[in-house]
């Protein structure tokens, strides 16, 4: 809305934050650089945008403390992908000819392996911003990680929490646009069948239809009728869904995934009113992810309003976390020191990547819609067994 | 059979709403040869409009009107600083000017406003259901159903008794004849794209009821899809864009709701060939005119 953020972000790709000091060919060795390509325009904006804003956090507390280890200061590149594939990998290749030490990537799969592949041909440790999918680093190489929960711990953790309440037959609802919208449901059936749930039908929207009627009016034609009903869709189709079920009479729990962790969500009225779903992290009292809060709203003068910034911070606490076991700015020395890393203290709680293939382990919170605010109903760690494979 | 009625209503709901958003095009193109590509746009800005009135703490339908008045104006504005001085250029030019305005009006609201979608709290009046003969009607649906109605009438009385209106009936089959005829181009134009505005906006409306949310790219699905009704119904006809909006909606709700769960992933391009094998049936629509401009 301001000008300043307007100049920002189109300027976007010549302005170094963080630091603030232009990185020209010549760095000193004592400087980690981290590039940050992301969708900073375009559809992974909201994404990516807010990634970023924990990102800078981080890298201003920790270069506000001396740097990583208390001297070597971290210095950040930004450049926008406008949420193009192919603009994904020009902007990894230019990161990686400006000499970065660690690579940001996108929040969704596509552009994550388009300038994953450049990062792993330059043997630079690559994350994906809150991509999901599970089999992303696998796809990309040893030197790609993932940063955010992956879709079959989500799905297990909501299977659980299903099965739990006593739900026995289920609705699930996907989409094959994405994979976040495919696969998460599928491993959600996959769980739910093997904890004892029965997947009555799965209906399929496309992304952006505004019309759930059809599907809805199939809902009221099942039998056994459904105790639970659950999808990943998120905006706008989310709303659009569950306005028109509970217009039909409908008023089965509804269980979603963290796309739905958004102010829309919470201005629904009684319609999302009990809606359960999960996502990173809550900021309970006392809890690190409440001081971070408070850290957030500090440096932008405005409350935290999604979770995504806090995910956006925890890849930078990896990162130093990381760099600092390695004791240098080589890649290959922060892949495996990163690869190692157990139980490193971020926003969101603890996260862990020794013995899971790149894909960290990290608590999955559940919460409830309820009177327009986020009720916290628990913090889940299945056991792995239940966790579907990927 | 309960369900049958109701699918039917479904398809009537969603398929108004792609005639308001066709008949839209279908107007500027009648009229200037254009698709406008930005026409779902004025959607957003019917969005954006809604938004920050609601946030100013103005009531829900003050938010409505002034929603679909932005869209009017921005259409009108639209045609003044884009279209206008391009009027006389090839249609290719045209076409590329509205996909410019369209990319210019996503990068301003992604930048200006933000690129996260923004709340629009949307009254429980517009959820619940109206029982008709004994069938759950949405209320979306069901204004949904009755606004396109209105709309429809509203505009086929004044094409087809005010004097503008008969002018642009009469520039739709022949601009230059209606000019020498004493007629004036520009007004003719700007109430064209007046009254796509307001389609778009009243369309707009109907559409974020659903959804409860404006994003900088909310307008481009309709758009496409308004675009294909367009064809279907046959370039150039009015009515046809309507016929076109709604056969669309009906085919796109009886797949969704009628296939079977195997054959669900190929909704999309089955609904497409449909369309196409419509298109073999009739090259140039539905009510399209053999003499159709191209």
């Amino acid at each position: 809305m301001t000008i300043s953020r307007w100049l920002k972000t189109t300027a976007m790709s010549a302005v170094l934050v963080g630091a603030g000091v232009m990185a020209g060919p010549a760095v000193a060795q004592d400087t980690l650089i981290i590039g940050y390509a992301g969708g900073h325009t375009g559809y992974l904006a909201p994404y990516d945008q807010s990634s970023l804003k924990g990102v800078q956090l981080a890298i201003e507390e920790i270069n506000a403390a001396g740097g990583i280890g208390g001297n070597m200061p971290i210095e950040l590149i930004v450049k926008d992908t406008r949420s193009d594939t192919a603009q994904a990998q020009v902007a990894a290749q230019e990161l990686v000819d400006e000499g970065v030490h660690v690579m940001i990537v996108s929040c969704d799969v596509d552009p994550a392996v388009a300038s994953g592949v450049v990062a792993q041909a330059a043997e630079i440790p690559a994350v994906s911003s809150c991509a999901s999918t599970p089999t992303l680093p696998a796809a990309v190489g040893p030197y790609m990680f993932s940063n955010y929960t992956a879709d079959n711990l989500q799905a297990a953790v909501l299977a659980e929490y299903a099965r739990e309440q006593g739900y026995n037959n289920a609705y699930v609802l996907l989409s094959r646009d994405t994979p976040y919208t495919e696969k998460l449901p599928e491993y959600f059936s996959e769980a739910f069948g093997n904890m004892g749930g029965n997947v009555v039908m799965t209906g399929e929207y496309t992304m952006g239809q505004q019309d759930f009627s059809a599907e809805v009016t199939n809902i009221t034609g099942l039998d056994p009728q459904p105790d639970v009903i659950m999808t990943s869709a998120y905006e706008p189709d989310f709303p659009a869904f569950i306005k028109q079920l509970r217009a039909a009479g409908i008023d089965t729990p509804v269980l979603g995934s963290d796309g739905i962790d958004s102010p829309t969500t919470f201005s629904l009225g009684d319609v999302s009113e009990g809606v359960v779903f999960s996502n990173a992290g809550f900021p309970s009292p006392g809890s690190s992810l409440e001081a971070y809060e408070t850290a957030y709203e500090a440096k932008y003068g405005e409350p935290n309003d999604t979770i995504f910034t806090a995910t956006g911070y925890d890849i930078i606490k990896v990162v130093a976390a990381a760099v600092e076991q390695a004791g240098s700015t080589d890649g290959a020395a922060i892949r495996d020191a990163w690869d190692n890393l157990e139980d490193v203290q971020v926003a969101t709680g603890t996260m862990t990547y020794k013995g899971q293939e790149r894909v960290p382990v990290r608590v999955v919170a559940l919460n409830r819609v309820s009177d327009g605010l986020r009720e916290h109903v628990g913090d889940y760690s299945p056991d792995p067994s239940q966790i579907p494979a990927p | 059979m309960d369900i049958l009625v109701q699918q039917t209503v479904n398809a009537l709901s969603l398929g108004g709403t792609y005639a308001l958003l066709a008949l839209g095009l279908a107007m500027v193109f009648s009229v200037l040869g254009l698709i406008n590509f930005a026409h779902g746009d004025l959607m957003t800005i019917t969005g954006y409009g809604m938004f920050f009135c609601i946030v100013a703490g103005l009531p829900f339908p003050v938010a409505v009107i002034v929603g679909i008045l932005a869209a009017v104006f921005a259409a009108v504005l639209m045609e003044r600083i884009a279209f206008r001085p391009v009027r006389d250029a090839s249609t290719a030019t045209m076409l590329l000017t509205s996909f410019a305005v369209s990319t210019i009006l996503h990068m301003l609201f992604q930048n200006l406003i933000s690129a996260r979608p923004r709340p629009i709290p949307i009254p429980s009046m517009f959820a619940g259901a109206i029982d008709i003969l004994g069938f759950d009607i949405g209320a979306i649906q069901a204004i949904s159903i009755c606004a396109t109605a209105l709309l429809l009438f509203a505009l086929t009385m004044f094409l087809r008794r005010s004097m503008l209106g008969i002018a642009m009936r009469a520039a739709s089959l022949d601009f230059p004849t209606t000019r020498l005829m004493g007629i004036n181009a520009n007004a003719v134009i700007s109430t064209a794209f007046a009254i796509s505005g307001l389609l778009a906006g009243v369309a707009g409306v109907l559409w974020l009821a659903q959804r409860g949310s404006v994003d900088p790219l909310m307008g481009f699905l309709p758009v496409l899809k308004a675009f294909i009704a367009v064809v279907l119904g046959g370039l150039g006809s009015l009515s046809g864009a309507v016929v076109g909006g709604l056969v669309l909606g009906i085919i796109e709700v009886g797949l969704r709701a009628f296939l079977p769960e195997e054959l669900l992933p190929f909704r999309e391009s089955i609904a497409l060939s449909l369309v196409i094998i419509l298109l073999l049936i009739r090259p140039e629509g539905l009510l399209g005119r053999k003499e159709a401009i191209r």
